[in-house]
């Protein structure tokens, strides 16, 4: 397997920075950022409120 | 009374007691324990060897938190070559056709691996979900493949070890019973259908190592990823 990558030859600024495809805690923050985005999206349908049917009456 | 090719892979019991259990303790019976001489005898010098050269073989991708488990994968490749070679004998059950008993292998060993990554080096563990140099449109797609994938190794596992000798032992019985059908009525052919059935004995001798090999070689390939 290749080795990890230290990052030194990415000089990476801003965003990209945290977020990259490059250096081990890029990797790391974009999975973690993934999962959380799976979570709560899952969360929110999960706990959003049913319109309850309106009746004709 | 019809004739099910898939008897064979049923738990045998006797008297509501599972026989399975006589099964998976007859290869420690069958193994010398190594003795305090000096010089052993030769069945336990080519033990030794074997053992030796296994675990020397297995532990070579493996850094020094690896060496830890040598015992386990090389007891679990003796054991699962054992069980299915003994399981190619006419008349004996293989306890390795059973999925239930894969996956007892397969799950906890396939869990301690990735825990083991979580909680030594958990940001590795966690990098390795994403390939290197991944194009940023497709990050949150890799991710998920990746991590489908590292779900579905245990389960892999388990039935690659199960299919492979399921079909192995059916088909060994599927054309031993052809060449037994055929030998009043067509001599000849049942002596051509006896000689691949001869073949097959072998191959499946080999696959029975091999994937006993391949299933204990993902399991230090699994550990070295996470140590």
């Amino acid at each position: 397997m290749g080795g990890h990558d230290a990052g030194s030859q990415h000089q990476f600024t801003g965003f990209a920075k945290y977020f990259n495809a490059y250096t081990i805690t890029g990797r790391r923050n974009c999975v973690l950022a993934t999962y959380a985005t799976i979570a709560t999206l899952v969360l929110y349908f999960k706990l959003k409120p049913k319109k309850k049917a309106v009746t004709a009456s | 009374m019809a004739l099910n090719f898939f008897d064979q892979f049923m738990s045998p019991t006797y008297l509501g007691i599972p026989l399975i259990a006589l099964a998976l303790s007859l290869p420690w019976v069958l193994f010398p324990t190594p003795s305090s001489r000096w010089l052993n005898n030769r069945l336990l010098t080519l033990q030794g060897w074997f053992i030796n050269r296994f675990t020397q073989q297995m532990l070579l991708p493996l850094n020094l938190g690896g060496h830890k488990w040598a015992v386990l994968l090389t007891s679990m490749m003796i054991f699962l070559v054992t069980l299915k070679m003994l399981g190619l004998l006419p008349y004996t059950f293989t306890p390795t056709t059973q999925l239930s008993l894969n996956m007892g292998f397969a799950v906890p060993l396939w869990l301690a691996t990735v825990v083991i990554g979580l909680r030594n080096q958990p940001t590795v563990a966690l990098g390795h979900l994403l390939p290197e140099g991944t194009p940023v449109v497709l990050i949150p797609f890799l991710i998920i493949v990746e991590t489908f994938s590292l779900l579905i190794r245990p389960l892999a596992l388990g039935v690659r070890l199960t299919a492979n000798l399921t079909a192995g032992h059916l088909l060994i019985q599927l054309i031993a019973t052809a060449a037994f059908v055929l030998l009043p009525m067509m001599p000849t052919v049942a002596i051509l259908t006896a000689t691949v059935l001869f073949l097959l004995t072998l191959l499946e001798v080999a696959v029975a190592m091999i994937q006993a090999y391949v299933f204990v070689l993902l399991l230090t390939l699994y550990l070295q990823e996470n140590t």
